[in-house]
């Protein structure tokens, strides 16, 4: 009888410390991001020229620049990226936006990225693991307000065989 | 003996269900918090029945009611102007920057309307968000627009002052007494629009002795 009162008391300590868990590890807030990176490991050949490719996702319901927008007050989407051992990388490489018009302003057409868009960055790596920081750079609206620009943390790892 | 090993099985039973009832909770309210974070900007109608003002929800800062804060800032011409220096005027505060589309949208109507509504003492306030665009682009942005009400160059902190601007844009709508009576996010219809300024115009009419305004106003 003893036993099982301790045991029932055992039970709902540990289902009181489970029920708590979530508010334990509340993440902390983050600034909004109006586009996601998908990070995925890719291999590629050691000392031979090669395309490392980054891939976005504009949150549904946006849009972003393209890299060339059609007016010079627009921001443009860009990556830069920071040196790294054992890589040479080169000029970022942008895939063509579509064209865009805001329903209230139908005569100025826009360049725009929405939904996926794969930037190609050429590198020749040495041979073993690396991992190439850098920051995405964009300015996001959506169909009836615009957003500040916003800079996305990328962080690419690849390994060169 | 048996019988005690049964009841040991069971509640070792039960306590690996209650562990996993809380990892699933636990699991379940991340994925929830993490759609709330994806959805939490999105376009909704402002008030049900007025005709589905475009604001953006969360982003309206809390000033409606509240005392608009002063501030002094320096205009496109050189010239410092201050929210105080139109104590006892109707005052549309305009946040906007030469990079966003709906903003160059409506400033052409707001000049409009700054014309219409002269009369009963209404200004406007342009405040360009992006001063690092430079003076001679957002002089160019607001040349093309067609305004000619005084354009200020924000300095940081007047954008947090009115909560921060994270959507633009954002139009405060100040009356006599210097009290926000409209706050809104995105671009409206023009209708709206000129619905907001007969508010904030007709705002403070019959107040009475003239309210303490906070920040110099």
């Amino acid at each position: 009888m003893r036993l099982g009162v301790m045991l029932a008391g055992l039970i709902v300590g540990c289902g009181t410390l489970v029920a708590q868990m979530g508010s334990l590890d509340a993440p902390a807030a983050k600034p909004k991001q109006y586009v996601v990176f998908a990070a995925e490991p890719q291999t590629l050949k050691a000392g031979a020229k090669s395309v490392v490719e980054l891939h976005f996702r504009v949150m549904d319901g946006f849009h972003v620049n393209s890299h060339t927008p059609k007016s010079e007050l627009l921001i443009p989407t860009q990556v830069t990226f920071k040196p790294a051992d054992g890589v040479k990388a080169g000029a970022a490489e942008y895939p063509a936006g579509t064209s865009y018009s805001f329903s209230f302003d139908p005569s100025e057409k826009l360049d725009v990225y929405s939904g996926e868009f794969t930037v190609k960055l050429p590198v020749v790596a040495e041979a073993g693991q690396h991992t190439v920081d850098g920051v995405l750079r964009y300015q996001a609206c959506d169909h009836a307000a615009c957003y500040p620009p916003k800079s996305l943390p990328v962080q690419v790892v690849f390994t060169a065989k | 003996m048996k019988r005690s090993a049964l009841f040991l099985g069971l509640i070792v039973v039960g306590i690996s269900m209650l562990l996993w009832a809380g990892w699933h909770n636990l699991r379940e309210r991340k994925l929830a918090m993490q759609k709330a974070q994806q959805n939490r900007v999105e376009l909704i109608p402002d008030k049900a029945g007025q005709g589905g003002q475009s604001t953006v929800e969360g982003e309206e800062p809390h000033l409606r009611g509240k005392a608009a804060p002063g501030f002094a800032l320096v205009s496109l011409d050189g010239k410092k102007v201050s929210l105080s220096d139109y104590k006892g005027r109707p005052v549309l505060v305009n946040f906007w920057a030469t990079w966003c589309g709906p903003c160059k949208v409506e400033m052409p109507w707001f000049e409009e309307f700054r014309k219409q509504y002269a009369g009963q003492g209404f200004e406007i306030l342009g405040l360009a968000d992006d001063v690092d665009a430079g003076k001679d682009a957002i002089a160019k942005v607001a040349h093309k627009t067609g305004v000619s009400y005084p354009i200020l160059l924000t300095d940081g902190k007047v954008q947090t002052a009115y909560g921060g601007l994270d959507v633009l844009p954002m139009s405060f709508y100040v009356d006599k007494n210097g009290l926000v009576v409209e706050v809104t996010a995105g671009l409206g219809t023009k209708d709206e629009i000129e619905a907001n300024i007969k508010k904030t115009i007709a705002s403070g009419t019959a107040a009475g002795p003239t309210k303490q305004i906070a920040g110099g106003l």
